[in-house]
């Protein structure tokens, strides 16, 4: 009986100390290997809304993406007002690699002045985004001026996060890159700016520009020329740069966000590949993405 | 004193509620236990993320390692995922049966009553059942349950006609549980972990370390009423807190500094899980050192193995832990304790936190040391730790073999 104990205890204690080698060569590989890909799991989509837009502009097209979607996108909002405070609402829920954040701004008009100023609000909403989260990649989505905001902050802020935090995919959706001039020939302030600073933006970056026609030259609002004027800062620039035009229903500017067109396209283009249901609560997957 | 207490106890060992738990839970005993065999051989050895299929690859020199997956998942659902349904069938018929009255039919109509209450349509029409209720809802069922008995042992003690006599008990039976089932839509609509993620977040170190204590000291608690608490059984890793501290850990090449130290991961998981909630392995090891008592010996040797995976249902059932008023405390306080502990290190930068990812099933005292890429502080403080828990249950087992023996139980030698 006695020797019976001691024979479960010797091969109790040699059990723990080969799993306790065994994790630790484990432990060391895994580290090493995950410090290697660096890629972190959680990859947001940040949406910037256009002028005269609140937090609230994506709703219906954040609905509209999670529908029949077993593993919704949390909406998270960010409101930034003039004196430099982020207003925060919604939370990430557990298990979302994949939030959708929505930066907005409390002076959101119309303008080049005010496109600066809401670049550098951005920037400051940016950087609360990266602390807090600590991602380090994400994708990123403008309605109309938020494309132009965008612009200007990947070539005035962004250099100090590129090492950091990598920028996958950027579409913006009727962004009026000349505002309302229909012809590049006559160049707003803001585009030969743009124009001037397009080696900053950088060259990994894959950029969706999308435009809605409801006539053959405009979305209603934005000239189509405007839009397309977007080639002079990205194309030859980015990794990739696609336009696209969408016509039918929801065609006008201001439906653009909940075009089911455009929809797919951000399902297609611009959101990571589902990813499968995990198994149990507690499963984790460790084969690098 | 001491004796008053013992008598007490006794006393309410003896009563009849008591004795039809008791029954239905050595009833769901051997379901449990070959459950949560079959729960660690899927999930820890041929699951490709569990902890031993990582280890040692067991995944990819396993011959039909698939198939053999494939059958433990089935058993797992089918036992410890739907307990809840074995155990309203139980209490009903147990709770007839203390009354002398005929167990089966009341069984039948606890069942009855636990598919409606857990029943969620789909669109498809297959069968659906509430998470909540069948996997964590064992409280439930039993209340369900026992309701079920004593309706059925009153209408059969009624003075009313024969042909009502069954007709009626289902019918209210079913009517109630419809109700309740509708009801029971908005509790499984709270998102709880979530909103535990989130606070830890938005608080200051101080205020989550208050909180992750204060919920884990609840999850324990509501795991000895069989029902799911605010923090699952394994770390998770993809909560936002844990992502963070993931990630800043990647980029300093160590986890000495991370923005949260203080979440269910870093405490709980980390240290006052051990062997499933309320540490239980130290209880196995006080029992195979301290109890003289051979039916809780041989439940305990059972448990070892599923327990060093972190699967506690057996030990839970089969002492039985779950409504022991005896194991209450040490139950509560060991993990309180280790989780205090662990924070007073952390907090004076005694060791790191654990921030790496740790495979799902890891034993308990190994998920720290995994966590902070091999420290052996860590896995020194876990092992102290699990001494001192040993220590704190001893007196416990050792009281809990006294009220055996005083309550009579000459069948349970």
């Amino acid at each position: 009986m006695k020797i019976n104990h001691w024979f479960w205890t010797i091969l109790g204690i040699a059990l723990s100390v080969t799993l306790i080698f065994v994790s630790l060569n484990w432990s060391h590989q895994n580290t090493t290997e995950l410090a290697k890909i660096h890629n972190s799991k959680l990859s947001p989509v940040i949406m910037i809304p256009g002028s005269s837009a609140s937090v609230n502009r994506f709703d219906t097209l954040v609905d509209k993406l999670n529908k029949n979607n077993k593993h919704p996108h949390s909406l998270i909002k960010i409101r930034v007002t003039t004196d430099d405070k982020l207003h925060i609402s919604g939370r990430l829920r557990r298990g979302d690699n994949e939030p959708v954040i929505v930066v907005g701004f409390e002076n959101n008009h119309d303008g080049y002045d005010n496109i600066k100023k809401q670049a550098k609000w951005f920037n400051t909403a940016f950087k609360f985004l990266t602390r807090q989260y600590n991602f380090n990649n994400f994708k990123a989505i403008g309605h109309s001026n938020g494309g132009l905001i965008y612009t200007a902050f990947l070539e005035n802020y962004y250099s100090e996060y590129s090492e950091q935090v990598k920028i996958k995919q950027l579409m913006t959706i009727g962004s009026p890159y000349n505002f309302n001039e229909k012809s590049v020939r006559h160049k707003t302030q803001m585009l030969s700016d743009f124009i001037d600073d397009r080696d900053k933006i950088p060259s990994s970056l894959s950029v969706y520009s999308v435009a809605g026609t409801e006539t053959y030259n405009s979305d209603g609002l934005v000239p189509l020329g405007s839009v397309m004027a977007g080639k002079y800062i990205y194309q030859g620039q980015v990794k990739h740069f696609t336009s696209i035009s969408v016509s039918g229903s929801d065609a006008q500017h201001s439906d653009l966000p909940q075009n089911d067109q455009i929809i797919d396209l951000i399902n297609r283009y611009i959101l990571d590949p589902k990813q499968r249901p995990q198994q149990r609560q507690g499963a984790i997957s460790l084969d690098g993405q | 004193m001491v004796t008053r207490l013992l008598n007490s106890f006794a006393q309410i060992r003896n009563t009849k509620v008591a004795s039809a738990v008791r029954n239905t839970l050595t009833l769901l005993f051997p379901i449990m236990l070959l459950g949560s065999f079959a729960d660690v051989i899927k999930f820890a050895f041929l699951t490709k993320t569990g902890y031993m299929a990582q280890m040692f690859g067991i995944t990819s020199w396993l011959p039909y390692s698939r198939e053999l997956g494939w059958v433990m998942e089935v058993i797992f659902h089918c036992t410890i995922d739907m307990i809840a349904l074995y155990a309203a069938y139980g209490i009903a018929y147990f709770t007839a049966k203390e009354y002398k009255k005929d167990g089966g039919s009341a069984g039948a109509i606890g069942l009855l009553s636990f598919l409606i209450i857990s029943y969620q349509p789909t669109e498809d029409g297959l069968p659906n059942f509430s998470r909540f209720f069948m996997s964590q809802g064992m409280l439930i069922a039993l209340i369900i349950g026992y309701l079920c008995g004593r309706l059925w042992v009153s209408f059969d003690n009624s003075k009313i006609q024969q042909r009502y006599k069954i007709i009626i008990p289902v019918l209210i039976v079913l009517l109630v549980s419809a109700i309740l089932n509708l009801a029971g839509l908005f509790v499984v609509k709270l998102e709880i972990p979530t909103y535990v993620a989130s606070f830890v977040t938005e608080h200051s170190p101080f205020n989550s370390l208050v909180y992750v204590l204060g919920m884990g000291f609840l999850t324990d608690l509501l795991s000895w009423m069989a029902v799911g608490g605010p923090f699952s059984n394994n770390p998770t890793f993809n909560d936002a807190p844990s992502m963070a501290n993931m990630n800043a850990a990647l980029k300093a090449g160590s986890s000495w500094n991370v923005p949260y130290k203080f979440t269910d991961t870093t405490l709980f998981h980390s240290f006052a899980n051990f062997g499933g909630s309320g540490v239980m392995i130290a209880l196995i090891i006080a029992i195979l050192i301290f109890s003289k008592k051979n039916r809780n010996r041989n439940v305990a040797k059972w448990s070892i193995f599923p327990a060093v995976f972190n699967s506690h249902y057996s030990m839970m059932l089969g002492i039985p832990v779950l409504f022991n008023p005896v194991f209450l405390v040490p139950f509560l306080i060991t993990p309180l304790f280790n989780m205090i502990v662990a924070a007073i290190f952390i907090l004076l930068h005694w060791m790191p936190v654990a921030a790496y990812p740790v495979p799902s099933g890891a034993p308990g005292p190994l998920i720290a040391f995994i966590g902070t890429n091999g420290n052996w502080i860590t896995l020194a403080l876990g092992a102290i730790l699990l001494v001192l828990d040993v220590l704190i249950y001893m007196p416990f087992v050792k009281l809990s073999d006294r009220i055996s023996q005083k309550a009579g139980d000459i069948n349970e030698n």
